[in-house]
């Protein structure tokens, strides 16, 4: 084993043996974070920041773990966000349920765009998603009846159950939003640790010596596109009820990047590196404002240069913890005692 | 091994300096005034300093600047100086969100002279009602904007007066009956035509055709050809000075007879030299003319011209007027307390360059429009 | 009015195509989508812009815009492009790189010259020729004229001269190449080079058309001329001229008879439908998977 005595090595034995301090340290320190600071605008930032994390996950399914680049994932965002908010300010209905029949359109809609999968790969797929994006932009735009055109959606309501609203200043936007992020998290925890996220990215790692080994490559890049669909939907619908307002122009292409940007930034395939990066690339306009326009020049700069130094991300490293298989597996192999036969060695996965 | 060791020091030290920053309240670039140290009394300028559009915002930061300046000659207001602070919102709701929690959360903040699009207005104005802190809009013109709170004024017409103002050209000053609408799909530029549209509906002239046309593509031959095949005498283009100085030119080439009316946000320098020869002829509304024989006028557009070489905009004075307002009303108040302000402006009567300012009770203005058009290559009165 | 907009969309078309033509070629021999493009296109229309306002007359001006952008396309290549090359990065990185790199053009012009649109004096006079009820512009003719010889030197260049062979070789096979005694990283920014240049020529063309100018009309007309590319088969320059035409004309088409909201998401539609039925496009080779 190489790499024993590096400071990663010892951060990630650390953070192994102190796995419950860490965890209670880090809730209370989200928990506690809104009375500490109480500021409105930095709340604001960081349910930005969180409905973001969302949106890179979403795009990591797709992106990070079944290697399939989409440059159009502010169509998904739109969709869930028009969607979420016309429910609620047309007809009433609650917030989450509306959120829900927003993220079920976009996974359908998912489920449609995946399917040209079939046909193209590479870069051509990344173009089909570009278009898509504007496609879906160009009909938020046009479809007034609907959407309301370029006047876009004003007043949408903050959700709220049983009376109970959940504003930014009375820190439920925030507990809502921390919710959200831990749910997404988990379920992107558990697919990644699941036989279908095993899948994704053996697809990744070789498409052809993933369907050698019998793996239905069509199936899983269709789950994928349509997962990835549903997270950028939850998180387009969160957004949108933070800035309470949306129009055509809150979902173009500049949006579709700055999801890849944050997913590269952190880490393709990771899911510390979402985190990262969304507090990077969110933060930083906030932050150097005194750049002025030089900020926008800042973040160009950011992707040429992470791609030139560090394309696997900020946090995108090789764990060097041994490879553990999980709980459920390790039963399995008990059972039938092939456990001792299994070579447990630097099968990391990232 | 050890560029991960570098990537966790990058990342802890990124993430600790981001933090750090946020919660450090670093003020903007841009203090208003000469003198440093001491209290100061902060007005905030939130307006697209970057990207499209920021021309007007740095045009609003500008006259601001200029304004604060002349008060702070004559020793400012309430014995302090006055400072003007930038906020830039990208003319994007988003942005203008943050930027007005920004305001809100800053708390020694009096008033904020701002937001460009009304689209932009109407998502940070609750906020700011919210909070009650004054916002003056220079250039706001939505029906329903001043209607959200009584801490929300605006400095300009409402878009139906100024229509009204338009289309009284197009029909008495240039005696036209068929008009053609061509209109920019912005919130604003479809808010504008609907609102024309209603109001050509009662008099005696007629819409034969009306346009949309998408901002990020500057072919408008399509649609210059439908409005002329539909027999357009007079065209009424709802957009800004980078809308109607293109339509001109591409029209001209298929119609030269053909007669244009715009907006009181075309009144601006880059229409001419955007537009050239195309433009001369070229009528619009306005309630500032740099070219007026008054005094005070004269005398602020030779002290913004001497500053900043270039002539004063409508808008861009609507922002040095707005200004104005703003530090009357604290000087009359004697105190900075918003609802004491806001008082002041709700009952004030205020001689500016734009014209008598007087709100109503929902803060909006109403102001007499001068009629300008273009005649070789200057802005001159419509006679 | 049919045969009016199909005329206007020709010379739209050409406008298109001229830039389409600088996806193909850095496409054809990277097989990398050069994000930046429209960018470039930008940046060579507004330095036209500032060099035509130099006094030194028209052609001069445009010239020392070419060169320019011809060199920034160098730089691009060098700094960001090549480095990634050597570490034999994954495509997607490339990817990702020029689309920084066109924001970071884009935002440097907003910075130096200002994000309002500009005037461009026209380049060529403003008569217009009357054929029956058409009215085609003396800009127009030339703009069809000038692109068609330019696309004619292009492929001299590529199929007539020794430089050419170098790049069509390195498109075959770049390793092969090199041990031909190819000096692949030359071809490669020459070939950066040739599109700055074309780009140039079509920013000054379609500014002088429009007689406009911001450093923000790269990001639609590029995507656009993409799609015009895509559309003719991408790496092929007789592809990219007739798919751009055929982007010009539909979109002229769409905006008459749809309205000119639906034109820009025409160029999308017809490259969605492109890559569904025939990826390769009307004149692209079908490319060989390797196992």
């Amino acid at each position: 084993m190489k790499g024993k005595n590096t400071l990663l090595h010892q951060y990630e034995l650390f953070v192994d043996h102190n796995k419950l301090i860490l965890a209670i340290i880090l809730a209370v320190i989200i928990l506690l974070f809104p009375f500490v600071i109480g500021s409105q605008y930095l709340l604001t930032v960081s349910v930005k920041i969180g409905s973001y994390v969302i949106l890179a996950m979403g795009l990591n399914i797709l992106t990070g773990y079944t290697g399939l680049v989409s440059l159009g994932h502010a169509g998904f965002v739109a969709i869930g966000a028009y969607t979420t908010s016309l429910l609620t300010v047309r007809y009433n209905v609650n917030f989450f349920i509306a959120l829900l029949a927003g993220i079920t359109l976009a996974g359908i809609v998912g489920i449609l765009l995946g399917m040209p999968t079939l046909r193209v790969s590479g870069t051509y797929l990344s173009i089909i998603t570009l278009g898509f994006g504007e496609i879906i932009k160009m009909i938020a735009m046009n479809w007034n009846a609907v959407t309301n055109g370029t006047l876009g959606i004003k007043n949408i309501p903050k959700p709220s159950i049983g009376g109970f609203s959940f504003t930014v200043s009375n820190y439920g936007l925030y507990y809502l939003m921390i919710f959200f992020v831990i749910v997404v998290s988990c379920f992107c925890l558990a697919l990644v640790r699941s036989k279908t996220g095993r899948a994704l990215m053996a697809i990744r790692t070789d498409e052809l010596a993933a369907t050698m080994m019998g793996i239905n490559v069509t199936r899983y890049k269709i789950l994928a596109f349509s997962l990835s669909a549903i997270f950028c939907a939850l998180g387009g619908g969160l957004y949108a009820t933070l800035i309470g307002y949306i129009d055509p122009n809150t979902f173009n292409f500049d949006v579709s990047t700055m999801i890849l940007s944050i997913v590269i930034l952190g880490g393709m395939g990771t899911l510390r590196g979402m985190f990262i990066g969304a507090i990077i690339l969110i933060a930083l306009p906030e932050v150097s404002r005194f750049l002025m326009e030089y900020r926008f020049v800042l973040y160009g700069v950011i992707l040429v240069v992470m791609m030139r130094f560090r394309p696997q991300g900020i946090l995108g490293w090789r764990s060097t913890m041994p490879f553990k298989l999980s709980k459920h597996v390790q039963n399995e192999l008990n059972d039938t005692d092939l456990i001792h036969q299994t070579h447990v060695g630097e099968l990391a996965y990232e | 091994m050890r560029k991960s060791n570098i990537a966790i020091l990058l990342a802890a030290s990124i993430t600790v300096g981001m933090l750090a920053g946020c919660a450090g309240h670093a003020p903007e670039s841009g203090s208003g005034s000469g003198s440093s140290g001491g209290e100061t009394i902060k007005i905030a300028v939130a307006a697209p300093m970057t990207g499209d559009n920021s021309e007007y915002g740095i045009g609003f930061y500008n006259a601001a600047l200029l304004k604060a300046e002349e008060w702070n000659q004559k020793g400012g207001v309430l014995g302090k100086q006055i400072e003007i602070v930038q906020y830039d919102d990208k003319n994007t709701s988003e942005e203008a969100t943050t930027v007005a929690q920004k305001i809100v959360s800053e708390k020694d903040i009096v008033g904020v002279i701002g937001h460009f699009a009304s689209g932009v207005c109407m998502t940070a104005a609750p906020i700011y009602q919210e909070n009650k802190i004054i916002e003056i809009s220079p250039s706001s013109s939505h029906p329903d904007y001043s209607s959200i709170g009584n801490f929300i004024f605006r400095n300009n017409t409402i878009i139906s007066k100024e229509g009204a103002a338009s289309i009284d050209i197009a029909i008495n000053d240039l005696g036209k009956k068929n008009i053609g609408i061509i209109s920019i799909m912005t919130d604003w530029g479809t808010n504008t035509s609907s609102i024309i549209k209603d109001l050509i509906s009662k008099t005696d002239a007629k819409v034969v055709a009306h346009e949309e046309v998408m901002e990020g593509s500057d072919d408008y031959t399509p649609a210059i050809t439908k409005l002329n095949e539909a027999g357009a005498d007079v065209v009424i283009c709802c957009g800004m000075y980078n809308l109607v100085a293109p339509v001109a030119k591409q029209y001209k080439q298929i119609n030269p007879d053909i007669k244009i009316v715009g907006f009181s946000n075309s009144y601006s320098q880059q229409l001419i030299e955007l537009g050239g020869d195309a433009v001369n002829g070229v009528c619009f509304p306005v309630i500032f003319f740099s070219e007026s024989d008054n005094e005070d006028v004269k005398a602020y557009v030779k002290s913004f011209t001497e500053k900043y070489g270039n002539a004063p905009s409508a808008l861009t004075s609507q922002a040095y007027d707005s200004v104005g307002i703003l530090l009357t009303a604290i000087e009359e108040a004697g105190t900075t307390d918003s609802e004491a302000v806001r008082e002041k402006i709700a009952a004030m009567d205020y001689k500016g360059v734009t014209g008598d300012t007087k709100f109503d009770e929902k803060g909006d203005v109403d102001k007499s429009f001068i009629k300008v058009t273009i005649k070789d290559g200057k802005f001159v009165k419509l006679d | 009015m049919l045969i009016q907009q199909v005329f206007n969309g020709l010379a739209l078309g050409m406008g298109y195509a001229l830039i389409a033509v600088g996806y193909s070629l850095v496409f054809g021999i990277l097989r990398l989508v050069n994000f930046s493009h429209g960018a470039i296109y930008a940046f060579g229309a507004e330095m036209a812009m500032l060099t035509i306002s130099l006094k030194f007359g028209v052609l001069p001006g445009i010239l020392a815009a070419m060169i320019l952008t011809g060199v920034l396309g160098i730089v691009i290549d060098k700094v960001a492009l090549e480095p990634l090359r050597k570490k034999k990065s994954p495509q997607i990185a490339s990817l990702i790189t020029t689309i920084g790199i066109s924001n970071i053009i884009t935002n440097l012009l907003i910075v130096f010259i200002g994000s309002e649109k500009r005037n461009f004096q026209p380049i060529f006079s403003q008569t217009t020729v009357t054929i029956g009820n058409i009215s085609i512009s003396m800009t127009q003719i030339m703009m069809c004229i000038v692109s068609l010889l330019l696309m004619s030197v292009l492929m001299i260049i590529v199929f007539k001269t020794k430089i050419g062979l170098a790049m069509r070789a390195c498109e075959q096979n770049p390793k092969a190449a090199n041990m031909m005694g190819i000096n692949v990283n030359f071809v490669i920014s020459f070939t950066f080079f040739l599109a700055g240049i074309s780009a140039t020529i079509a920013g000054a063309l379609v500014s002088g058309y429009y007689q406009i100018v911001y450093p923000n009309m790269g990001f639609m007309a590029g995507l656009k001329a993409f799609a015009a590319a895509v559309l003719g088969g991408i790496g092929s320059l007789p592809g990219a001229l007739l798919g751009g035409l055929i982007v010009g004309v539909s979109e002229s088409m769409a905006a008459t008879f749809l309205g000119s909201t639906y034109r820009d998401s025409l160029a999308f539609i017809i490259l969605i439908m492109v890559l569904i039925i025939r990826p390769h496009g009307l004149f692209g080779r079908k490319g060989i998977t390797k196992v």
